[in-house]
């Protein structure tokens, strides 16, 4: 962390958070910066009147129908960049412009060589970059990187991660359109292996080290642009151990159920995930308000998201970079851990892509 | 009036979909060919044809909530030969998604083009005003030209509306036209206006709350062939006000025949598929909405934007 950075907010009350981007997870982290102590919200940014609305029912002070009027206009400690990601290296060469530290929603960016610009453009600037990737502050793979690190199951030779939603076409009944950056590559950096994979390679590398890609494939069930499932054989050298990861946007998906998957097996048996997920959302919810109601008599923090796990752990990651920057370290999912990513994925589409335009030779036959 | 229907053989199946569009279509071509041999004499001097599928949403066809672009290609391609006709298939573009978007996204564009059929966005085209007869009133529904000059055969995939009724032929030309009724009313002003010549009713795979693989083919009038969709998916036809009315005084005679000569069992297969609905519109389930609203406003916890009801 750069020493400029030490300090800063040493005598700051409350960090200055505006949000660039209010749709459904900028709205997230919106609430979840609302409800943080020590964290001023001062304002939200969206093209979308309906979002500035959200917003401002939420209880945001200002909205702005553009990003970089807000960063020009309000003295800014934190920007959350919850744009969609061809916007992001634009955000937050504006936020280093104006000096504002950003949490960036994965991907951190398109690709490698774009995300290298951002992270040259934030170090020039001396601005701390965090990214949003959140599987590892989930309490179901907390508790697996628990156990595993604890030796419960041995040695573990093989690891499987599914991720699986239907984003961004959704199920039935239709009643929106799907916005159409998602399904253009150009514009998303790639298709689910951007939008879930990413995630998948963070919380793989946190529990086993420096992943190497071996080989992937790319499936698309409709006639979309991009990738709607990728799946990719992976090597952890450093624990031995081989790893399948499967995501897809293909899978319809009703909330608060969602479909992640991580197992490791181990010589003497099975880490899961699903051994760590709350039993039910209604017993969950029943957990956490009593939980926030002992927090309101006892003066302490409540849950935010309390029954959402998945949700929670946004305002975890949030509150972690917040923390990192009030105290001038350096964020706990930093610029180069979503760079990291993006390497990990981009290894993988060029893998597929010759698997895929290999041409088979036809072995000669003895007669 | 007879229905009839054909069953779509799947030697050596694998799963419950065919992902080879070459295959599906060569699974289709006898089964089709049989539904459609009925109308070859009656339309065999028809110059012009529009196929009008359930194409509402991308969703997979394996899910049996559109109509599948191979069973649409492979009506085309029967009716091209034994018509020579101009063939083109048509939606509409509506507050949803744009028509060319959906069915872009579905593999329309890549099935038709075998075949040399146009794909037709109606929200794009000349429409006119008919004055129809519905249930105790006139009505003046807005028709798009070409579903009133052109021959017309509604394909519609066998699942439920939102409403919880047959989704059919009959209401897939209602989300067509537009009138000051309600979408049933418009519905039935609209299979009055266009009069279709017939229905061919894809259930190769049939929604029902879960998709089933039900490798069905039906062709028919289009309310005989809904009623038959409603019955298959467990819906009454009395409580249907749509169906109630299009079919008047003649649902009891519906008759099915086989359209192969082999043996036809409806009822076996009414108990295969399920009879559920679509899933509930918001993200959530509306228990769990509620559920959090409660649980939000008792622990002083945010409620998440993915949880809110929509507005």
């Amino acid at each position: 962390m750069p020493s400029t950075l030490l300090g800063r907010w040493a005598d700051s009350n409350a960090l200055s958070l505006g949000v660039l981007g209010v749709g459904n997870i900028g709205m997230v982290h919106l609430k979840s910066a609302l409800a943080m102590p020590d964290v001023d919200v001062v304002a939200a940014a969206d093209a979308l009147p309906a979002n500035r609305d959200r917003a401002e029912r939420a209880g945001v002070a200002r909205t702005y129908d553009d990003y970089t009027t807000l960063l020009e206009a309000e003295d800014l400690d934190v920007a959350v960049v919850a744009l969609p990601p061809f916007l992001h290296a634009d955000a937050v060469e504006c936020a280093a412009d104006a000096g504002v530290d950003v949490f960036v929603e994965k991907p951190l960016a398109r690709s490698t060589d774009e995300a290298d610009e951002l992270l040259e453009t934030a170090r020039e600037a001396n601005i701390a970059v965090g990214v949003d990737h959140t599987l590892r502050y989930q309490p179901d793979m907390a508790g697996v990187k628990d156990d595993y690190d604890d030796g419960a199951v041995g040695h573990v030779p093989y690891a499987s991660i599914t991720r699986l939603n239907d984003h961004p076409l959704g199920r039935p009944p239709a009643d929106d359109a799907p916005p159409e950056w998602p399904l253009d590559p150009d514009a998303a950096g790639g298709g689910s292996l951007i939008e879930l994979g990413v995630h998948c390679f963070d919380v793989l590398e946190w529990l086993f080290g420096d992943l190497e890609v071996r080989d992937a494939t790319m499936g698309q069930s409709l006639d979309i642009p991009a990738e709607d499932a990728a799946t990719v054989l992976l090597q952890a050298p450093e624990t031995g151990t081989a790893i399948t990861l499967h995501c897809g946007t293909y899978q319809w998906e009703q909330l608060p159920e969602v479909n992640t998957r991580l197992r490791l097996e181990g010589i003497t048996g099975t880490i899961s995930n699903q051994d760590h997920l709350p039993e039910n959302f209604y017993a969950s919810a029943a957990t956490s308000a009593l939980s926030n109601v002992a927090s309101r008599l006892t003066g302490s923090g409540p849950d935010v998201f309390g029954p959402t796990f998945y949700l929670q752990a946004h305002y975890d990651a949030l509150a972690d970079f917040c923390t990192a920057v009030r105290e001038g370290e350096t964020p706990p999912v930093d610029g180069a851990d979503g760079r990291r990513t993006l390497e990990l994925a981009e290894t993988a589409y060029e893998l597929a892509e010759a698997a895929e335009s290999d041409t088979l030779e036809v072995p000669e036959v003895m007669t | 009036m007879s229905v009839h229907v054909a069953t779509v053989d799947v030697p050596e199946r694998r799963g419950g979909w065919t992902t080879d569009t070459d295959r599906r279509l060569a699974l289709l071509e006898s089964p089709v060919r049989a539904v459609l041999e009925p109308y070859a004499d009656s339309h065999s001097d028809v110059d012009r044809i529009t196929l009008v599928p359930d194409a509402h949403y991308p969703f997979h066809p394996s899910s049996g909530m559109v109509t599948d672009p191979a069973v649409v290609g492979s009506i085309a391609a029967v009716l091209q030969a034994q018509t020579g006709a101009d063939i083109a298939v048509s939606g509409a573009t509506d507050d949803t998604i744009a028509f060319d978007r959906a069915a872009g996204y579905l593999g329309y564009p890549s099935v038709l083009d075998r075949f040399d059929v146009d794909l037709v966005d109606l929200a794009e085209e000349s429409r006119r005003d008919c004055v129809v007869s519905v249930p105790e009133q006139q009505l003046s529904v807005s028709v798009p030209d070409r579903l009133l000059e052109s021959t017309v055969i509604v394909v519609p995939t066998l699942r439920p509306t939102r409403a919880g009724s047959v989704a059919g032929g009959i209401r897939t030309l209602g989300r067509l036209t537009a009138s000051v009724a309600d979408a049933d009313l418009t519905a039935l002003g609209a299979m009055r206006a266009i009069e279709p010549a017939f229905s061919v009713l894809d259930a190769t795979t049939a929604y029902g709350g879960d998709p089933i693989a039900a490798d069905t083919l039906a062709t028919g009038p289009t309310p005989q062939v809904d009623a038959i969709g409603a019955s298959l998916l467990d819906r009454s036809l009395e409580s249907d006000p749509v169906l109630k009315h299009a079919l008047g005084a003649d649902e009891p005679s519906i008759t099915v025949e086989s359209a192969t000569g082999d043996d036809v069992d409806l009822t076996a297969l009414r108990r295969r598929l399920p009879d559920g609905e679509l899933p509930p519109p918001d993200d959530t389930h509306p228990a769990v909405s509620t559920a959090y609203r409660l649980y939000a406003a008792v622990a002083g916890d945010a409620v998440p934007p993915q949880l809110e009801q929509r507005r």
